[in-house]
């Protein structure tokens, strides 16, 4: 299980809304911390891999538990 | 046991689902077969559209409680099981609620109120802007380029500003506002990680009832429309496909996928339109609007930045509001609501006020032949793939 410096929480929102929060968050963290992102949208699942591969961060895990979508990526810039 | 023997031993049918709903479609994949659907709607009788149901819908709520309609519906409301496109609306709902549940993706997904109170606004922005441009993102649009209509280029460019704007708005938001997005949220009714979860016997149940309906009807046409709405509605979840993501990413993200994707559909939609055109097997006008180019630009701007701040032009929220996210519910009633009303008080007077040469049907092989136009079509989308590709790798616009 990965350890999460910080947890960003977009449960209940839908597209574009997490990949924004998500970009935004990882604007602001230190290289090398681990962000925890919750999302709910299945549109996350496609997107949050897709956006990581894009822009370098690199994704740890996924999981998913009773239909909230757990995503950890650790920011590589 | 290893893994290839397990492989082996997985049932035919249940290799036919994973390969269907363990993963969602490439967009394009989806563009491609809504293309190809839309093709047969023509055959059957006029393409693929999505505000002209909504807004049935809507007149048909509003004539229940007894409003009178009788400067947009003057012969009186057509009934919601007697005309296709409402028809069509209604089994794209049932077919993404029904693949959302055989994904096991369906949710009841409630948003903070900042965000239901955007969806409910883009809801109505969309209504008023689809009735003013006559067509949305699918019916002037997707359908209507294909048609090559040449006041479907220009409510292109119009969604385009839109987008523009809204997507400022929303970064906007996100900065100085972020409470608009924040706060209590909840989700139900999702599918059990652990164990066995019912969703995808309850989506084959909603697909059955889908195709019920189609089936205890008796025109064919409406049959046809209502059988390929649900096909619509499954390739539509199962791709998450999305004209929103297409316009709005170059500015966002700078993602061509999605573009590409449309891009892809469009190409298919062009070739088999003017096939139909041109045999004579539909009429050369149809789905070619009498707004060029002042209701194309209006609408468009005004339906682009809805569809924006909402997250989904009018299939889009009708599939997302199919996969259970209550923002999306709020979209649709917004678009159900503002669309009759704006038929009926505001576009009158609008067009009232437009001189003839600003409200011209034009079919662009009257201009430049059927050669001609489908060039011109073919360039635009290969400058719009270029512009794409472009500035995903240089996020030259891209703000994110």
């Amino acid at each position: 299980m990965v350890q999460a410096d910080q947890t960003l929480d977009c449960k209940g929102l839908s597209c574009p809304m997490p990949i924004m929060k998500l970009a935004k968050t990882m604007r602001q963290m230190e290289k090398g911390k681990v962000l925890e992102l919750l999302a709910t949208d299945p549109g996350s699942k496609p997107d949050v891999p897709a956006w990581c591969n894009k822009t370098g961060h690199e994704l740890l895990e996924t999981g998913e538990d009773e239909g909230v979508y757990k995503y950890y990526i650790r920011c590589s810039k | 046991m290893s893994e290839e023997s397990q492989k082996e031993e997985k049932g035919i049918f249940r290799e036919l689902y994973d390969a269907l709903f363990e993963h969602s479609w490439e967009m394009w994949v989806g563009s491609i077969i809504l293309a190809m659907l839309s093709i047969c709607l023509f055959m059957i009788a006029s393409p693929w559209g999505s505000s002209g149901g909504l807004l049935n819908w809507g007149q048909n709520l509003f004539s229940a409680i007894g409003l009178s309609l009788e400067k947009s519906a003057p012969a009186g409301v057509t009934a919601l099981f007697e005309y296709k496109y409402a028809l069509l609306s209604i089994t794209m709902l049932i077919g993404a609620l029904g693949s959302a549940l055989l994904g096991k993706e369906f949710a009841i997904r409630v948003a903070p109120v900042g965000e239901l109170f955007k969806g409910l606004f883009g809801g109505i922005l969309m209504g008023i802007g689809c009735i003013l441009a006559m067509g949305c993102t699918i019916g002037g649009f997707f359908s209507g380029w294909a048609a090559l209509s040449g006041g479907a280029l220009i409510f292109v460019l119009g969604l385009v500003i839109g987008v523009f704007v809204a997507v400022k708005y929303l970064l906007w938001e996100m900065e100085n506002h972020p409470k608009m997005s924040t706060g209590k949220s909840g989700i139900f009714l999702q599918a059990k990680t652990k164990g066995i979860s019912l969703q995808p016997l309850a989506g084959f149940i909603v697909v059955i009832i889908g195709a019920a309906i189609a089936l205890n009807l008796t025109d064919q046409v409406l049959i046809g429309f209502t059988l390929i709405g649900l096909f619509i509605g499954i390739i539509l979840q199962r791709s998450r496909w999305c004209i929103v993501r297409a316009l709005r990413e170059p500015f966002l993200t700078g993602d061509s996928e999605p573009a590409v994707a449309i891009i892809a559909g469009l190409i298919i939609g062009l070739l088999g339109f003017t096939i139909i055109k041109i045999m004579g097997i539909g009429s050369e006008m149809t789905m070619v609007g009498s707004n060029f180019w002042m209701p194309a630009i209006v609408g468009g701007i005004i339906f682009g930045f809805g569809m924006t701040i909402a997250g989904g032009c009018t299939v889009g929220s009708t599939w997302r509001a199919g996969e259970g996210h209550v923002k999306l519910w709020l979209s649709l009633i917004g678009i159900i609501i503002a669309a009759p009303l704006t038929a009926e008080y505001i576009k009158p007077a609008f067009l009232n006020v437009l001189s003839p040469g600003m409200k011209q049907q034009i079919f662009l092989p009257d201009h430049f032949t059927y050669l001609g136009s489908i060039i011109i079509m073919l360039l635009i989308l290969l400058l719009w793939y270029i512009f794409a590709k472009w500035n995903e790798r240089t996020g030259k616009l891209s703000a994110m």
